[in-house]
């Protein structure tokens, strides 16, 4: 039997061991929040943003679009209970929908940048030597740039546009990703039962994938909700710069951009959705903040 | 640690290089066209075809690169066969011209322009004006026999001319499109490039980018240095308090405090200050409304909210950093040894904590000098501060291509310099690094 | 002279608080020390030894606590003293040696502040003469360069002159107790056996009373006078050390005494007997005598009542329901049952078929490349520098037999087992195995080659993905080699368990779910499921606790006689060496400098570096005979290694310049016996 013709038969069997192993460390994730208090307020504050995004339909009278031009910058009312804003939208409607774009990018940008971030350095990690080298250099020279202006000249050259908020953010975070992957595949890779594998004659994906990758999720799981806490961070300064999503969509960010220069006139939607990214993105922070105290308290 | 040192400076040179390719391929290369992103959406086909020329877009990528790093005129000089030259003069208050001249054997500086099939060259007098006079036999003829000429057109170009051939040039006027006949074949544009101190002009503000940039760069540093100076000194104070404590109330209260300040976005903080301090308080402005770009010390209480809002982010995080940093010295073994020596609390904590539990922040803060950039670049927007990142900001939302890139590089630049004064304070500090 | 006790510990009773409640780490330990003496405490690690030495200061950190009895120092109590009483004493009345010296020394401060401060404290001398009483102070431990080391930082010495440093400042203030806590343990066998040498000389220019805290009888019996052994935070037997080592009492010392290998007993001369079992954990104590589930001896009576510790003998206190005259009948069975396991380990006098050569080494070399220090030397300008792991380094080892590679750490030998199994790549040189060539890497060597030659490896934490079970990971031995058809594979991971003595509920079970000594039994499960010819064993011991290390190395044992496996055994202890090779070799900065038939390595005439490294082998003897063959300086560097012999700079035998200048010739012996030195062989024997 032909080493090439096992390896294709083992690649499928191991990314389900790796997924495998991934559900076990969702389960110790689960115990883990469970033990930390600070933790448990992040992951509250958390999940109730995520019940308005997903009921924001049910639980707002209005649209996030509908302009009510006989009410233009009103203060709380019954039928507006946030008020409205400088074109009669109902605020708690854009803040309800807003809560939906936040958290479906934040997520969904924060996962491709780990896709790319595992792709660049497992290898480097593994292999060392000039792929290292090379992948490092331009790694460095991303993070060298900070983060919000790489962000501003990518959007500014893309366009504003909810794919190119997650473009951006991936190209942002995956470097930070690429670094820790590969330290953690440096350290786990003089690990014996890595040798032990050689031995075995398991070529190098295989190596990577069922050896390194499961042992590497610990650090990844933190890294990964503390980068979802980032992306928030990032996609409401983003909508604030006007780089965000495009209007009228309801952008948490962009309702501050829009109302901040007419604060004294009308202070309700900027303080909503200023009061709505600050809750969420430190109850994310708590959460990941938890999370990783209690892990290395684990240890 | 001289070669260390040494070794780092080669690393960063690197860096800066790949940064800036990086820089050029996102700006100029990346999907958009740096023609259309000018124009606009209302350009026909053509228009765009003969702007795209004119700004040598058609030109190999590597070679604009390297003109727009190093400058083009020693590229076009053998083309003309003469030295090339650049004169600056004002127009207005703000708005700067720049000249490209050719200069003859005569000492002449002059420019060319085809008119009706025939060369006329502008002779610049003493006053600044130009002196227009019938050059036509300029002409030289190649392999083909086709007759042609490389001069400095009156756009800042070097331009070939080909006799008989003219082509039709569009150019984008004040009043809109003029159509010129009698367009020269080929484009390259004249610059001396970024290294060489000019970044190009700036298409909004119609004026040299080094011009406007550098008032601005003045600005960002004298807020990014006060929030530093601000926030430093409190939260490596308040991590130690917090780390000497570890567990206890005064512990946790400023961990939290820290998490809250660290987590929240940059431009959050500068509208919750502004709703209390300058709508609720009414002690402060709420915006920096400045005279003028060089008003930023003339008002100083200007500037309290926005060092305010820049250090609070930052003093959450290096509070952080420092606490743990000392809740991993307090608990190491030399520690013990300290202890189990005799020495007295305060004597450990100042001859053998302070110093190990500093190395760990500094390098950290340092490299923490990007995120604290990119969130002078939010601060600045807040609070309309007259700063590099509002300006890179506006360069951004307008498409002012030169202005991002050479905007993006200064910044890049005061990142990666900062973190080389950290390596080398963290050499000092650190006799593992000094001593081998 | 003063007869009472410097140091004297009545039922100290110590407990931390724990997630799940108060837990008694250290129960009801009694004992004396008096002026000049040195008290050993042994014991396995979690055995609650250093708990008790820091209890002694009263450094137990935030969650530890003395909950009863008293310890008394010249006569005084120092339980509830105040925090500024004890820092009094600390550093200048009682002071302490740690483990690790290394992180024990502040990174950032120079060794001349680190010791000065402790004399500034005590006994505010001034600066300059605190910097004069240093130099002194590191004078009088030998320290080698003196002046120099004054105005380093820690990670400017090596490992044995930081422990030099740190028992200076130990002794800076004349103190009166000494607590070591396993000072030597991290250190090299010949680094360790100088420091042992210090300590003793030490304390017996200043007449300091000690507390040697170790895990190894050897070097207990080396500086201790009396010795208490400790289990599971209980002394279970406190008697002098001629008594301990020739009179044990208690079968958890017998037990340690019977699993360890000697190093001048030859392989199948001797039988080790593991202590089953492990260390209760304090959270979990058995009812009745501590030690009885691990007790071979077992009675009724000693799960229901828990033993005190009593004078069995004059000066000889046992914590056991037996009396001596019981030993005496135990011991008789012992020694014959000894005999027949003897002859059952080493089986029916193995026949012995031709020799046939399984692995061959001819000049093989491991070169690192040192990485460049200079931009030039990306572009070529930098001359390419190695670091010669393994020069030269030739050998062969016959079928069913087992070569030892001993030599102390950064010798090279991990380095020939991973060229040997094809980790490391060969710079160059060749390696045939069952006649084949074999020098290339891993993923260039046939699969055939790959499952005849096995490892077993050191760390039982890495041995094991922690991702998996136990099942899983042999499986996949099982499964990649096609050794069984795929729906036999359980039942195969289940009886290569049996066959290391684990059972089938270990198929489920994760690695973090067994103890080190599973876990490597686990390790040698999957070397052997590949059925391979040869199996090389990294330090398959060296970071077990003894009882459990003797039976790995029974494991390892029965599993050649049994298969006639091949084997390498990669140790730097020259005990287990001794009780399970047939050949070895001895490495030095990358070279084998004696190379022969174990009987020969272990006997003179020997190379002075193989000399040196028996000398210092720590013997659970007291009586065994000091030699005085010591080695000084440090190792050097392998990238620039010493002209001529690599020895020469640390021989304490060194004839002269052509040391220096030519490589010694190969020395034969005859049998195979192979010295490289420029001695002639009358010389050889020291």
């Amino acid at each position: 039997m032909s080493t090439a013709q096992s390896t294709t038969n083992q690649v499928p069997s191991s990314l389900a061991r790796s997924l495998s192993g991934l559900w076990s460390g969702l389960k110790e994730l689960a115990e883990l929040i469970w033990s930390s208090p600070t933790a448990v307020i992040g992951l509250t504050i958390v999940l109730a943003w995520v019940f308005v995004a997903i009921f924001a339909p049910v639980i707002s009278a209005h649209t996030p679009l509908e302009q009510d031009y006989k009410n233009v910058n009103k203060g709380p009312s019954p039928t507006h209970i946030l008020g409205t804003d400088q074109l009669g939208r109902d605020v708690w409607a854009r803040v309800a929908f807003g809560a939906r774009t936040i958290l479906s990018l934040g997520p969904i940008s924060v996962f491709v940048a780990f896709l790319v971030g595992l792709a660049l350095g497992l290898p480097a990690g593994y292999y060392r030597g000039w792929v290292d080298e090379v992948v490092m250099r331009v790694l460095d020279s991303l993070m060298a740039f900070p983060t919000i202006l790489l962000y501003m000249i990518i959007i500014s050259a893309l366009g504003a546009s909810p794919i190119n908020v997650v473009i951006a953010i991936a190209i942002g975070g995956a470097p930070g990703i690429a670094r820790l992957v590969r330290a953690l595949t440096m350290d786990i890779r003089t690990r014996e039962y890595v040798a032990a594998a050689k031995l075995r004659g398991d070529n190098d994906l295989i190596i990577m994938l069922r050896e390194i990758l499961p042992n590497c999720r610990g650090p990844l799981i933190v890294d990964f909700l503390l980068r979802i806490g980032y992306a928030a961070f990032y996609i409401g300064t983003l909508g604030f710069l006007g780089l965000g999503l495009p209007p009228p969509t309801p952008d948490w960010g962009g309702m501050v951009q829009e109302g901040h220069s007419r604060m004294t006139a009308n202070i309700w939607p900027v303080l909503s959705a200023t009061l709505a990214i600050v809750t969420l993105v430190i109850g994310l922070n708590l959460f990941a903040d938890g999370v990783r105290e209690e892990s290395m308290r684990y240890q | 640690m001289a070669r260390y040192i040494v070794r780092r400076l080669m690393t960063m040179l690197l860096t800066m290089v790949i940064v800036s390719m990086l820089v050029f391929a996102i700006v100029e290369i990346a999907p958009g066209n740096v023609a259309r992103n000018i124009l606009g959406a209302y350009a026909t086909p053509e228009q765009e075809a003969s702007m795209s020329m004119q700004l040598g877009l058609t030109r190999p990528v590597a070679i604009r690169y390297i003109s727009w790093l190093c400058g083009s005129d020693w590229q076009a000089s053998p083309e003309i066969n003469l030295p090339l030259t650049e004169t600056v003069s004002k127009q207005g208050l703000v708005e700067k011209s720049q000249q490209w001249w050719a200069i003859k054997p005569n000492g002449d500086l002059a420019q060319w322009e085809m008119k009706d099939g025939q060369m006329y060259a502008f002779i610049r007098q003493p006053d600044g004006t130009t002196l227009e006079v019938l050059d036509d036999n300029v002409w030289k003829v190649d392999a083909s026999g086709q007759e042609y000429f490389w001069g400095v057109d009156t756009g800042n170009r070097a331009a070939k001319w080909i006799r008989g051939q003219g082509g039709v040039e569009y150019q984008l006027d004040y009043s809109g499109w003029v159509q010129k006949n009698d367009a020269p074949a080929e484009y390259i544009p004249l610059n001396k490039g970024l290294l060489r101190g000019e970044a190009g002009m700036s298409l909004r503000y119609n004026t040299p980018v080094a011009d406007v940039i550098q008032r601005r760069i003045l600005n960002s540093v004298i807020l990014a240095s006060l929030a530093m100076l601000f926030s430093i000194p409190i939260a490596v104070a308040l991590g130690l308090l917090a780390g000497l404590n570890e567990g206890k109330l005064v512990d946790r209260l400023i961990s939290m405090g820290g998490l809250i300040t660290a987590g929240s976005p940059d431009f959050a903080t500068g509208i919750l200050l502004i709703m209390v301090f300058a709508l609720w308080l009414k002690l402060l402005p709420g915006a920096a409304v400045f005279t003028s770009e060089n008003a930023v010390l003339k008002d100083p209480h200007l500037l309290i909210l926005p060092v305010l809002t820049a250090s609070l982010v930052e003093i959450g995080y290096i509070l952080r950093i420092t606490r743990s940093s000392v809740v991993e010295v307090m608990n190491s073994a030399y520690v013990r040894t300290a202890i189990l020596k005799g020495l007295s609390y305060q004597q450990v904590v100042m001859r053998h904590v302070l110093r190990n539990a500093m190395m760990a922040p500094i390098t950290v803060i340092m490299l923490h000098i990007n995120w604290f950039i990119g969130g002078l670049v939010v601060v600045e927007s807040v609070f309309g501060y007259p700063g590099l990142g509002n300006f890179i900001l506006n360069a951004a939302l307008y498409k002012d291509v030169y202005s991002i890139e050479a905007g993006a590089m200064v910044l890049i630049v005061l990142a990666v310099g900062t973190q080389l004064v950290a390596d080398v304070i963290y050499s000092l500090i650190n006799p593992r690094i000094r001593y081998s | 002279m003063d007869e009472s006790p410097i140091l004297s510990v009545k039922n100290l009773a110590v407990s931390y608080k724990t997630r799940k409640g108060e837990v008694d780490a250290v129960r009801d330990v009694t004992f004396d020390i008096q002026r000049g003496e040195n008290l050993g405490l042994v014991g396995e690690s979690g055995c609650g030894k250093s708990t008790a030495a820091y209890s002694l200061v009263n450094f137990l950190g935030p969650n530890g606590h003395i909950t009863r009895g008293e310890v008394l120092f010249k006569g005084e109590s120092l339980r509830g003293r105040s925090e500024s009483d004890l820092r009094k004493l600390r550093g200048a009345d009682i002071s302490m040696v740690y483990q690790e010296p290394m992180s024990a020394l502040n990174p950032s401060m120079r060794i001349q502040d680190q010791l000065a401060e402790s004399l500034i404290t005590h006994r505010g001398v001034g600066k300059k003469n605190a910097y004069a009483e240093s130099l002194e102070a590191l004078k009088k431990v030998y320290m080698p360069d003196a002046e120099g080391v004054m105005t380093r930082y820690p990670h400017q010495l090596s490992g044995g002159q930081q422990q030099r440093v740190v028992i200076a400042m130990a002794m800076l203030n004349n103190p009166s107790l000494l607590i070591m806590d396993e000072p030597t343990t991290a250190l090299d066998v010949t680094v360790e056996a100088a420091v042992l040498d210090l300590i003793a000389e030490l304390q017996r220019k200043y007449n300091t009373a000690a507390l040697y805290i170790s895990h190894n009888l050897g070097v207990v019996a080396r500086v201790s006078d009396k010795v208490a052994v400790m289990y599971a935070g209980e002394i279970v037997e406190l008697a002098s050390t001629r008594e301990i080592f020739h009179n044990p009492m208690h079968p958890y010392t017998m037990g340690l005494m019977r699993c360890l290998p000697d190093v001048d007993a030859p392989k199948g001369t001797r039988t080790l007997y593991p202590i089953p079992g492990r260390v209760p954990s304090p959270a979990n104590l058995p009812h009745g005598c501590i030690f009885a589930p691990r007790c071979e001896q077992v009675r009724g009576e000693c799960t229901v009542d828990h033993p005190s510790l009593i004078e069995m003998e004059p000066g000889h206190q046992v914590r056991c329901l037996r009396r001596p005259q019981d030993w005496q009948e135990v011991r008789r069975l012992w020694s014959i049952s000894a005999e027949t396991s003897l002859n059952l380990a080493t089986g029916p006098e193995r026949e012995k078929p031709a020799p046939e050569t399984v692995l061959n080494l001819e000049a093989a070399k491991v070169y690192y490349p040192v990485p460049f220090e200079t931009i030039g030397g990306l572009f070529g300008l930098e001359k390419r520098r190695f670091v010669r792991a393994a020069d030269e380094v030739s050998f062969s080892v016959q079928r069913g037999r087992t070569l030892g590679i001993v030599g102390e750490s950064g010798c090279g030998k991990s380095t020939v087992a991973k060229a040997i199994v094809g980790l490391e790549p060969l710079h160059q040189g060749k390696i045939d195995f069952l006649n084949v060539d074999i020098s290339h890497p891993l993923h260039k060597r046939g699969i055939e080659s790959i499952r005849e030659l096995q490892m077993v490896f050191q760390d039982p934490n890495g041995v094991l993905n922690p991702s998996y079970t136990i099942g899983e990971q042999i499986a996949f031995s099982l499964r990649r080699f096609h050794t069984v058809p795929p729906h036999q594979v359980r039942a195969e991971v289940e009886r290569l368990l049996h066959a290391v003595k684990l059972d089938e509920s270990y198929y489920n079970r994760l690695p973090r779910q067994l103890s080190g000594g599973e876990k490597q039994r686990v390790g040698i499960a999957r070397a052997i499921s590949t059925n391979p010819a040869m199996i090389v064993c990294d330090e398959p011991v060296s970071a077990l606790d003894v009882s459990v290390q003797a039976a790995v190395l029974n494991l390892l044992l029965e599993i050649q006689n049994t298969q006639n496996t091949t084997m390498i055994l990669i140790s730097h202890d020259l005990s287990s060496v001794r009780f399970f090779s047939d050949e070895v070799a001895v490495m030095y900065l990358g070279r084998i400098v004696e190379i022969g038939p174990c009987e020969a390595i272990y006997a003179p005439p020997n190379h002075p570096y193989t000399t040196a490294l028996l000398a210092a082998v720590p013997r659970p003897d007291p009586e065994a005979p000091a030699s005085t063959v010591r080695l000084g300086g440090r190792v050097p560097s392998a990238v620039n290694p010493p002209s001529g012999c690599r020895f020469h700079t640390r021989c304490p035998f060194k004839i002269g310049a052509i040391c220096e200048q030519e490589e010694p010739a190969c020395l034969d012996l005859g049998h195979g016996h192979r010295i490289y030195c420029h001695l002639t062989p009358d010389k050889l024997i020291h």
